[in-house]
Order: structure tokens, then sequence, then C-alpha cells
């Protein structure tokens, strides 16, 4: 639920182990919001363990536009997105790296993009300053499958400058490694409406990239979770249904293997036409304890959107 | 025997638990042992045991204590349950904002309550007692050895000793922390997870402690599940699919490989129907694929029940110095 009194403008940023950043990254958004009337700019620190959350304090003391978030340990980006939004109070969000990657003077260009009447606007990077071989191409190729299995054409998901409307966030719940896939989960689960715009890239000045190449299996898994969500969120009966279809299918193949089979006693045949018959049942019920699980839980996110609509209505 | 005497409506400052469930010691005098080492740290205090049925002889000192006006109380639980239910019992009746947590026999110096509590105060979420320098027998060894390689690592080396009871924390932090199942077991990884501060502190093992101590095999394999249940919990509560999704590629990528092979291999003449293997080719990609399906439904119950569970916990501002309200 969003806090009572809103402002504008929220900007959220994540920052792990960013000591240096902090001064400049703030002065950056100071000097792109000059002209701005109310905004706040809420630091989340993620269980940094050098002198981010120092420096970010003694700056929000002199600035009660700068707010400092403290997760407990280092949760991940995603979970300190979520704690960052959690406590926006700005009609309109906008999230950014804290590394100094983004540039803060394209803030007014996402929010004007915004207010044509889209509910998420998602920065690209122009002219990406990063490395070719462990960043750009794993990125691409990965921006590819996203689009590819969950429809949602998004250049650059990997790009942490976005902006949203309130109400779309307070729909959304992250989770996992899930701030990656939000354009995504945003079309999929509220209908979002979605615009790009290009950004600036600067090159990672101080600190040290926290990605590596070891995401691919995680991404993998997550995109899976993702299409599951996108195309059987309303069934997920429906997925296990088709799963069992396929199953069956495969097991009549072996059944007639097992006829046409020139070898008298081919009793792998049928041995595996049970097998894949077996496979069919279980997700059949597999499916319907699905339907189970969520039974209560999809009805109490039915009612708490209907609120949520009254309230900004 | 000088208590500290707690004056009615006023809370003491330390809560002490006592679960009695296992090979517990004569509970008047372990009640006395630490009380004396409390007294001598300056802390007013009351004690909560809270007993298994089994051990219901053994209380009756208890309640004598509790009529001479000793700050004792005894819960006894209802039914047969695990430790992890008693503590949450000795919890939801602690009045005092810190809860120190000892087993009914001895792991470590009595006087170790001290140190842990003295960690508490200087800011840790919570304190556990190290036994070192040990002088455990070799099963023991062994059996302290096995669950640091497996339930340990999940603390990343930060913590040498989980079995040791001896604990001394806030009480908000224990009723923060989710306890159910065999967890108690395995509260400092708990807390880690949570985000809290632990702090380990060492004190001479007890000798008392040093006995061979060798359970049923029934024991081991519930062990072995409550980490492996665990395992899952710290790592993978948040993305299922990625726990069953790796065994489910191993298994239906094996299947699927072999059943490549023997594809080709029939396209080249050799034929399919007499092939044992092509079984067990099968039965691997149907449980890969069983298990990825598991893994879907995990993912499927997470992001509907996001809305509902926060996923981090924000540390909150510096407490005020000095004692903690009474509550």
């Amino acid at each position: 639920m969003p806090p009572t009194s809103l402002l504008a403008l929220s900007i959220v940023v994540p920052m792990y182990n960013e000591e240096e950043s902090v001064s400049p990254l703030v002065d950056a958004v100071r000097e792109a919001l000059a002209e701005h009337p109310s905004w706040e700019l809420v630091l989340v620190d993620d269980g940094s363990r050098d002198a981010t959350v120092r420096i970010a304090s003694t700056i929000s003391a002199a600035d009660h536009r700068v707010v400092v978030l403290q997760l407990a340990r280092n949760y991940g980006q995603t979970q300190a997105m979520q704690a960052g939004f959690d406590r926006a109070r700005g009609r309109i969000v906008v999230s950014m790296d804290g590394d100094l990657q983004n540039d803060p003077r394209d803030i007014p260009l996402l929010v004007a993009k915004l207010e044509e009447g889209y509910d998420l606007v998602a920065g690209y990077r122009m002219r990406r300053q990063d490395k070719v071989v462990t960043r750009k191409i794993p990125s691409w190729v990965a921006n590819r499958m996203i689009s590819w299995l969950t429809g949602v054409r998004i250049r650059d998901n990997g790009c942490s400058l976005k902006a949203y409307r309130r109400e779309l966030l307070d729909q959304l719940h992250l989770y996992s490694d899930m701030h990656r896939f939000l354009p995504a989960l945003a079309a999929a689960t509220a209908n979002a409406r979605i615009a790009e715009v290009p950004v600036r890239h600067h090159a990672r000045r101080f600190g040290v990239s926290k990605y590596g190449l070891s995401r691919i299996a995680k991404l993998l898994a997550d995109l899976l979770t993702i299409k599951m969500i996108a195309t059987f969120r309303e069934s997920p009966l429906a997925m296990f249904g088709l799963g069992a279809l396929a199953s069956s299918v495969v097991a009549s193949g072996f059944l007639a293997a097992w006829l046409l089979s020139p070898i008298p006693n081919a009793y792998v045949f049928p041995g595996s036409a049970l097998l894949c018959i077996a496979l069919a049942v279980f997700l059949t019920m597999l499916g319907l304890i699905a339907e189970e699980a969520l039974q209560k839980v999809r009805a109490e996110e039915q009612l708490e959107r209907f609120e949520s609509r009254a309230v900004h209505a | 025997m000088m208590a500290t005497q707690v004056r009615a409506g006023i809370a003491a400052q330390v809560t002490v638990i006592v679960t009695v469930v296992e090979r517990p010691e004569p509970l008047d005098a372990l009640y006395q042992e630490y009380a004396a080492v409390l007294d001598s740290c300056g802390r007013s205090y009351e004690f909560i045991f809270v007993a298994h049925p089994f051990f219901h002889e053994m209380l009756e000192p208890l309640l004598a204590l509790q009529r001479a006006g000793e700050p004792v109380r005894v819960i006894e639980s209802p039914r047969s349950i695990g430790e992890t239910a008693l503590l949450r019992m000795g919890l939801a009746d602690a009045r005092s904002a810190l809860v120190v947590t000892v087993p009914a026999y001895r792991q470590v110096q009595p006087s170790a309550i001290c140190d842990l509590l003295a960690a508490v105060d200087g800011g840790a979420d919570l304190a556990v007692a190290r036994r070192w320098p040990r002088i455990d027998s070799k099963v023991n060894r062994f059996q302290h050895l096995a669950l640091h390689l497996t339930a340990g690592r999940l603390a990343n080396g930060t913590l040498h000793d989980i079995a040791c009871g001896v604990r001394a924390s806030r009480r908000d932090v224990l009723r923060a922390i989710p306890l159910y199942g065999d967890f108690a077991r395995f509260l400092p990884l708990l807390a880690i997870y949570n985000g809290y501060d632990v702090i380990e502190i060492a004190s001479p093992q007890h000798s008392s402690d040093r006995s061979r101590r060798v359970y049923s095999p029934g024991v081991y394999v519930r062990r072995s599940i409550d980490i492996l249940g665990l395992y899952f919990l710290l790592r993978f509560t948040e993305k299922p699919l990625r726990f069953f999704g790796l065994i489910g590629a191993v298994l239906a990528g094996t299947g699927g490989i072999a059943l490549a092979v023997m594809f080709v291999q029939r396209i080249f003449g050799q034929p399919l129907g007499n092939r044992p293997l092509m079984l067990l080719a099968v039965l691997l990609a149907t449980l890969g694929v069983q298990a990825i399906a598991l893994g879907l439904v995990g993912e499927m119950i997470v992001h509907f029940n996001a809305s509902r569970r926060r996923s981090y916990r924000l540390r909150e501002p510096a407490a005020a110095e000095g004692d903690p309200p009474p509550v």
C-alpha cells in the first residue's frame, strides 16, 4: 500500500558497496532535478560492507529529500529495489543503478514519456559501455530470449533506468531475481502499457561489476518461470494438462512402435509407454494440486486489486 | 540461594528458557547454577522450564523452588512435542526483553551466559556459545564434523558450533524468526538468513558434555531430512525452479542423451525393441520432467504469495542506550 502523502517523483537506487559513487550520484540527481518541484531520492543499501551507509546517512541528514534504507543483510538487487518501491512516496517512481552508469539527466525524459499515458517506461542503453564478451553478448541473447518467450518487446531488460506509475508498482511484488523481468511481469500480470526511450550509458567509474557469466543457468530457470506465469497464470491446470497430453502422445508412439516392431518380444516399448502414461497421470494430478494451492491466494489477490483501484480512483 | 528478587509487575531483565527434551540433569541444581551466574553479573532473571511430558517426574524439585518464592515457572507440554515447539511455548511466555536459552544439560561453563548477554548488549542480535576448547569424545567430534560439513556450509563458515543450545538474544528477535519443525536446532542459521547479526563466543566445553552420544538410526535419518529441508529453505525458498530444475535437467538430460544415441543406432540398423537401456532412459526422462513440473508449481506458489511475503528485512535504526523498557 502506498504511503498517504504523495510526492510527484521518487528515485529508487539500490546500492551495494558503492562508497565512491554515493556523493557524485546524489549531486547528479540534484542537478538533473533542479527544476523539478518535489522529488525524493531513496537510497537502498543492500548490506554493503564499505562506507556506503555512512556517506549516504550523512547526506540524508543534511538534505531531507534523500532517504536512506538499510537492508539487514545482502539480499540482492531485486529485494533492494522492492524495499525502495515499498518506501517510495512518489506518484511516479524511477529506478536506476547506483554505479553511475545511468545518467540522472535522463530521468525527465522518462517521466515525460510516462506522462504520455504509459505505465512503464524502460530505458535502453545507447552505445553501451561494457565488455563485449562477458556483458554485451550474454545480454543480447538474454534480451532476445525474453522478448521471444514473453512476447514483450523490450530491447534492454538489463537497463535499470525505468520509470513506473505508482499504481503499477502496487500490483507488482518482486522476489528472487525478478527485477530483470519487470517489464515482462508488468505486461503479463498487470496489462501494463510499456514504452521505451533511449538513455545514456557511461562506463563504470568506480568499483567492480557485480555480475558474471555464471548467470545463464539461473536465467534459463527464471525465463521458464516468467514464460509459465505469462502464459498460464490464469490456469496452471491447462499447462499441466498440455504436458499430460504430450506425454500421452509419446506413449501412443511407443505403443505403435510395439505393434510395428519386427522383434517378437519387444517389451521395452509397452514399458516405455507405461512410464509415459504414469507421467501424464502425475502431471494431471500436479495441475489439480496447483489449482488447489492457488485458489485462496487468487481470491484475495483479486479483492486487493479492486480495492487498490478504488483507492487510486 | 539469594535470588535477585523481582517485584510483582516489573519484568526481570532476562528470561532463561530451559527446554527439557533430552538427557536432562537434575533441574533444581541446574537452576541454582545458572541463577548464581546471573546474580554474579548483576542481572535480574526469571526461569521458564518447558518440559516434554516424559520428564514429568523431574519437575517436582522445580515446583518446590517455585513454592519457595524463586522466579521459576514450569510449563509442561500436554503432549509429546519437539524442542522447537517447546521453545515457542517458552517464548510466548517470556516477559523480559532479553532471552537466554539453555538445554537441560550443561554444554559449556554456565558463566558463558554473562558473556553472551554482554554481546547482545553490545549490539549482537543473537549470541551463541561455541564449545571451545573442546574435550569431546571421538564419536561426538565426528558427528560435529558431519553437521558442519553439511548444514554448517549454509553459514559460509562463520559458525563453528551450530548445535550448541546456549544462546542469548532479544525476545523480539527470537519471536520474529519463523521457528517450526525441528529448526530450533539451526536457529543461528535462520537468524543469519533473516539478516540478524550473530556472534559466536567461545566457552570451554563442560566436562559432562563429553560423554559419547549415539542416537538411534531414525534420529540420523530425521536430522538428514532436516538439513535437506534447511538447505532448500535457506537457498531456494524464492526460486524453487532452480533447485528442482537442476535435478530435473540432469535426469532428463541423461535420459534424453541416451535416447538420442539409441535412436541414431536404430537408424544404422540396431533394433530398439530388445534394449532394456531404453526403459532406463525413458524412466530418467520422465523423472526429470516430474522434477521440473514440481519446480514450476513451486514457482507459481511463490509468485502468487509474493504480495503476502516480504522478501527483505530492514535494519532498524540503532537502539537507544540503556536497558530496554520493561514490558
